[in-house]
C-alpha cells in the first residue's frame, strides 16, 4: 500500500507542469489563440513535437548541421556552448536557471533569434509554444 | 547677483575641470559601462569596448543586426536606439585620449568603415606574430574571443603583462 502510494506520487510529480509566471503564462495563452487560429484542431501544445523541434538538425547557414541542441546542449540542466562564439550559455532548463522563462520578452526575443538561425525563419506560434513546453517540462 | 556671478564662474569651473581630467592621456580604451549595452551586446560574447571602433563602424553593425556576422541578432527599435546613441556618443574617434582607441582609428582609411575590430589595420599588425594553432584551440577558437587572451579586456585592458594565452602562457615579445 505505501508502497503504492508512493509510485502514484512519483507519477503524479512526473506529470505536474512546470509553473510559469503571470506574465510567462500569457504569453503561452497568446500562442495559444494565435496557433489555434492557424490550425483549428489544435488542443494544446506538446512536449513530444517540442522535442522534435529542439533536436532535429537542419542545414546551417554555414554548411554545417545545426540545431537548438549545438548551443545549449541535450541536457538542458548543463551549461551549453555557443558554437560561433565559444562563449559559455548558462543552463536553459528553469529548473536549474530559475532566470529562465521569467521575462517573456527576453523569451520572445531568443526564439526569433534562434529559429532563424536554426530553421531560416521564424516559428510559428504552435512550434514556439511546442518548443517551450519542451524545454520548461524536461527533466 | 555677486553671489549669482560667483556661482556661475564655480560651476563654469568645475565642469571645466572635469572635462580636462576625462581628456588626459590613458591606456587602453574606456570601459563599457552602459548596463542595457552589456545585457544585449554581451550575450553571445564579450561585449567589445565602443572605443575599439570609430562610429561609422557602429552605425554599419547597428543597421542590420538581423544578420550579424552570420547570425540573428535583431534587436527592437527602441532598444537598437539606445545602443546606437550610447556606441556613438563612446566610439573610438571621440575618445583619442585612450591610446589604444587612438591606434585603431588612426590605422582605419578614410573611405574604409571595418564592421570588425579584427579587420582594423592595428589590430592584425598587433596580432600577426601569433600562431595559428594557438587561436584554432579549442579554448579560443578565434582572435574576436579578446577575453580568452587578454584577461582584464573587460576593464578596456590590453597591456602586454596581462595577456595569458590558453596553454602557451605569458606573452614574451619575441
Ligand atoms: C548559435 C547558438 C544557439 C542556438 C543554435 C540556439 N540558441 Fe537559444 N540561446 C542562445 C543564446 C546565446 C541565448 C542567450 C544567452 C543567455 O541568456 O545566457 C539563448 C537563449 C535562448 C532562450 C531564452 C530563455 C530565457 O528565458 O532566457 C530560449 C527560449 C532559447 N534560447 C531557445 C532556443 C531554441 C528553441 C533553439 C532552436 C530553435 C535555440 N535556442 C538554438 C544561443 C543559441
Ligand atoms: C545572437 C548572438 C549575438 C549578439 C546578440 C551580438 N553579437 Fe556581435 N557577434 C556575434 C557573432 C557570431 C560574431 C562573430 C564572432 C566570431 O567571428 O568569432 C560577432 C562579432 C561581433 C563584432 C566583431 C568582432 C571582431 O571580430 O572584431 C562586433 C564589433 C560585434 N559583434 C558587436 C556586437 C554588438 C554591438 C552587439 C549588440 C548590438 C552584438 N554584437 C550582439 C554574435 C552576436
Ligand atoms: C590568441 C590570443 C589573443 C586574442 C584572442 C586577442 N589577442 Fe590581442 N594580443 C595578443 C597578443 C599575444 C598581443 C601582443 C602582441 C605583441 O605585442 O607582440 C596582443 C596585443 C593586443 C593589443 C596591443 C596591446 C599592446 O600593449 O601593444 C591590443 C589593443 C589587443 N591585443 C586587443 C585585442 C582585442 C580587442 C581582441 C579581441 C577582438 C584581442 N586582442 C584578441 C593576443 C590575443
Amino acid at each position: 500500500m505505501v508502497k503504492a502510494v508512493f509510485a502514484l506520487l512519483m507519477v503524479v510529480s512526473f506529470m505536474q507542469a512546470y509553473e510559469l509566471n503571470a506574465q510567462m503564462k500569457d504569453f503561452m495563452d497568446s500562442l495559444l489563440t494565435e496557433a489555434k487560429k492557424q490550425n483549428p484542431n489544435l488542443k494544446a501544445f506538446d512536449y513530444a513535437r517540442g522535442e522534435k523541434i529542439f533536436t532535429a538538425e537542419q542545414m546551417g547557414k554555414k554548411g554545417n548541421k545545426i540545431s537548438c541542441v549545438t548551443c545549449h546542449t541535450a541536457d538542458l540542466a548543463k551549461k551549453g556552448l555557443n558554437e560561433n562564439t565559444n562563449k559559455v550559455i548558462e543552463p536553459l532548463s528553469p529548473s536549474a536557471n530559475p532566470k529562465r522563462f521569467s521575462d517573456a520578452k527576453e523569451v520572445k526575443k531568443w526564439l526569433r533569434r534562434n529559429f532563424k538561425d536554426v530553421y531560416n525563419r521564424e516559428g510559428s506560434a504552435q512550434e514556439q509554444g511546442d518548443v517551450v513546453t519542451y524545454i520548461i517540462n524536461k527533466k | 547677483m555677486k553671489k549669482l556671478v560667483i556661482a556661475s564662474l564655480l560651476i563654469a569651473g568645475s565642469l571645466l575641470a572635469e572635462s580636462g581630467s576625462s581628456f588626459e592621456n590613458r591606456k587602453g580604451v574606456a570601459p563599457a559601462t552602459d548596463s542595457l549595452y552589456l545585457k544585449e551586446c554581451g550575450s553571445c560574447h564579450f561585449a567589445y569596448q565602443p572605443g575599439l571602433l570609430p562610429s561609422r563602424s557602429w552605425v554599419k553593425t547597428m543597421e542590420k543586426l538581423n544578420d550579424h556576422f552570420g547570425t540573428d541578432a535583431s534587436l527592437e527599435p527602441e532598444e537598437n536606439k539606445k545602443i546606437l546613441k550610447y556606441l556613438v556618443d563612446n566610439s573610438a574617434e571621440k575618445f583619442t585620449n585612450y591610446k589604444r582607441s587612438k591606434k585603431i582609428n588612426d590605422s582605419i582609411g578614410k573611405n574604409e568603415t571595418p564592421a570588425a575590430i579584427t579587420k582594423t589595420g592595428y589590430f592584425i599588425k598587433e596580432h600577426k606574430g601569433i600562431k595559428p594553432k594557438l587561436i584554432e584551440q579549442k579554448e579560443v577558437k578565434s582572435l574576436s574571443n579578446c577575453m580568452a587572451c587578454h584577461t582584464k579586456a573587460d576593464k578596456g585592458s590590453y597591456s602586454e603583462r596581462e595577456i595569458n594565452i590558453p596553454n602557451y602562457g605569458k606573452w614574451e615579445d619575441e
